[in-house]
């Protein structure tokens, strides 16, 4: 079932923790709400879900309007950060508690409830411990009740509030990729909240980037991490190198290095910002051209597994850049701490400082044409 | 890990076994004469005289009738009590709103209030001479020296147990509980019934039980509403200091034995809560993983 927001507000008192939010997930998708922590992503999951309510705006369900629907008659599942089982019950009990508080009309009888708990449990892999309080489980476990829970009563939208916040990171990735198959057999659905990058680029179908309140960008992991649309997006997606310099009459000038920006054609000597990923730099031994190349020192060398991280002491304005590359790649030529190497970006992104606005992306790889 | 360090080095805060003795002692013999010898004693001087003086003492009409009286007042204070507390605790711990903690304050006062400025409060306000004493004189309703000045009298004193043991638990708990419950379908009542009351059922009991206790053994505030009215409104406590006054010693001692019992029956039943509750809360840790 499909969620539609349109124009949803809310605050807390002089904080805005919505501001005008404006979004749709096609039914059967898997979509993260990502953001730091204060962005706003658990209020709007909890609108979503009916425990708190928008000061302004409509939510609509399939196309049906469930604004003002009280939060048990809007058939989600909600899993909490903190599983919040019912320490009283037993996991069967947990998992039955959602049918047995139906209406007696509607209430299913005790063979089906039985049934349906055990299919459950079978799902979430956890049938040897159908008579266990919740105290007794592992926080892995309990989160896998917490989502039995939520699955027994046939959501129509599944939400879930950070939901592998509390684990371990090992225990975490696990997780992450069996709500990822368990989302593919049954289609329902679903949004959670992360604020962790990497899990929401590893899980979701579509990601909808949140700071302050507001959305700065929705689309696929690949969408939102190689063409962010803000600064913010590219900043809070993976790791950055940010160089200051300004741009003028169509050109970008950082540093040493000149390049062309058509799109600031109109821009007077204005402060800009480009964001360069550390995977997205060439480090040379020559010189190639004074306005594609930046002269730097490696100051440090990080073996990180597959990968190797190079720090860099820029020559000019003493300011520092991180570089990573493949092993291979690294030891075809390995740099040592004090070599002087020649930066050139294989792929930046510029933005005005004052108007950090939507830019395009700038691919150069000294096509002599002009820069 | 060595093989040879066996001997566990000792903890940062371990005494010397000397000073743990004379601690041990000093408190042992504290609680020797301030508590266990009184305590004999009570019980001493209530059969001191034999079974037959003592069985007399408590058959005696009036004596039975301030049983009945003190055990009403408590079967009135209790139950308010309970509901005033839940009430409270619950709006105190789940909403926010203005004025919380001047709520949380008042709550306290009657612990702050001597009891027998709370009775007097009581006869300010409902006495022959108090604000609404005319009022409840043309419509013939007594308060001040009959049965229910001595149910408010100890129902003022006991307000704080019950919500003082439930605040901070339900505080603790949060809502989250109760939000899952809702979302998956559960009515409010239902809620209520099957997640918040089973999650307070220990602090509730352990309150009640202060509560009663406390009902059961007020004097001062009780003492200053009732009039001493034998037969009428004395309860149990004020029925010993009558006995007392009177030189009846035993038979004193007989009614006082009786207190010290509900006394002691309550503080079992308190222990009993204390080591349920811990056992809920602490049930043997699992060692599976996921």
């Amino acid at each position: 079932m499909s969620i539609e927001i349109q124009g949803l507000h809310k605050h807390f008192g002089a904080f805005t923790a919505l501001d005008d939010i404006n979004l749709t997930i096609p039914a059967g998708q898997l979509v993260a709400l990502l953001g730091p922590s204060g962005c706003g992503k658990t209020t709007l999951l909890r609108i979503i879900a009916g425990l708190e309510t928008a000061d302004r705006g409509t939510i609509f369900f399939g196309g049906e309007e469930t604004t003002s629907r009280h939060v048990r008659d809007r058939q989600v599942g909600f899993v909490f950060q903190h599983y919040a089982l019912f320490q009283h019950m037993t996991v069967f009990e947990n998992i039955a508690f959602g049918l047995r508080v139906r209406p007696r009309a509607s209430r299913p009888v005790e063979a089906r409830i039985r049934a349906k708990v055990e299919e459950l449990l079978s799902l979430i892999q956890l049938e040897s411990l159908a008579g266990r309080y919740p105290s007794q489980l592992s926080g892995g476990q309990r989160q896998r009740v917490a989502l039995a829970r939520a699955l027994a009563v046939e959501p129509q939208v599944l939400l879930l509030d950070e939901p592998f916040g509390a684990l371990d990171t090992k225990v975490r990735k696990e997780l992450r990729r069996w709500l990822r198959r368990l989302h593919d057999e049954l289609h329902v659905t679903s949004v959670f909240v992360t604020h962790d990058q990497e899990e929401a680029l590893e899980v979701a179908d579509q990601i909808v980037v949140m700071n302050h309140g507001r959305i700065e960008q929705i689309g696929t992991p690949e969408q939102v991490y190689d063409a962010p649309a803000t600064p913010f997006v590219y900043q809070f997606l993976g790791h950055i190198n940010l160089f200051h310099g300004r741009a003028h009459s169509g050109w970008v000038r950082l540093g040493g290095l000149r390049l062309r920006a058509p799109e600031y054609q109109d821009a007077k000597h204005a402060p800009a910002l480009a964001y360069v990923r550390p995977h997205d730099i060439d480090l040379l031994r020559e010189p190639e051209d004074r306005d594609t190349t930046l002269t730097a020192t490696v100051s440090r060398v990080s073996i990180l597994g597959s990968l190797v991280r190079l720090e860099l002491l820029q020559m000019p304005g003493g300011e520092t850049a991180e570089v990573e590359m493949t092993r291979e790649r690294y030891a075809a030529d390995p740099l040592k701490a004090g070599d002087v190497v020649f930066v050139k970006p294989r792929q930046l992104r510029v933005f005005l400082q004052d108007n950090a606005e939507a830019a395009t992306p700038m691919h150069w790889g000294g096509h002599g044409d002009g820069i | 890990m060595k093989a040879h360090s066996t001997r566990p080095a000792p903890a940062a805060v371990t005494e010397p076994p000397l000073v743990r003795g004379l601690l041990l002692a000093a408190a042992l013999l504290f609680l020797l004469l301030f508590l266990v010898i009184p305590l004999a004693a009570v019980f001493y001087e209530a059969l001191r005289k034999g079974a037959g003086v003592y069985w007399a003492a408590i058959a005696d009409p009036y004596a039975l009738e301030a049983i009945r009286l003190t055990l009403l007042a408590a079967a009135c204070a209790v139950p308010l009590n309970m509901l005033f507390g839940l009430a409270a605790a619950w709006a105190i711990a789940k909403f926010e709103f203005r004025g919380k903690s001047v709520l949380v304050t008042l709550i306290d006062l009657p612990f702050a209030v001597s009891p027998v400025i709370a009775g007097l409060l009581f006869v300010l306000l409902f006495g022959a001479q108090g604000w609404f004493g005319p009022w409840l004189q043309e419509r013939d309703l007594k308060i001040i020296f009959a049965v229910p000045g001595i149910v408010l009298a100890t129902l003022f004193v006991t307000v704080p147990f019950i919500a003082r043991e439930l605040i901070p638990l339900m505080q603790a708990q949060g809502s989250e509980q109760e939000e899952a419950a809702l979302v998956l379908g559960a009515g409010g009542w239902v809620t209520f019934w099957r997640i918040t009351l089973p999650n307070i059922k220990w602090g509730l009991l352990y309150g009640v039980v202060l509560c009663t206790a406390r009902a059961l053994g007020e004097f001062g505030a009780v003492s200053v509403v009732s009039g001493h009215v034998r037969g009428l409104t004395n309860t149990l406590p004020l029925h010993v200091e009558i006995l007392y006054n009177e030189y009846q010693f035993a038979a004193a001692f007989a009614c006082a034995s009786l207190l010290t019992l509900f006394a002691l029956v309550i503080l079992a039943i308190k222990a009993l809560i204390e080591r349920r509750a811990l056992r809920q809360r602490r049930p043997s840790p699992s060692r599976e993983t996921a």
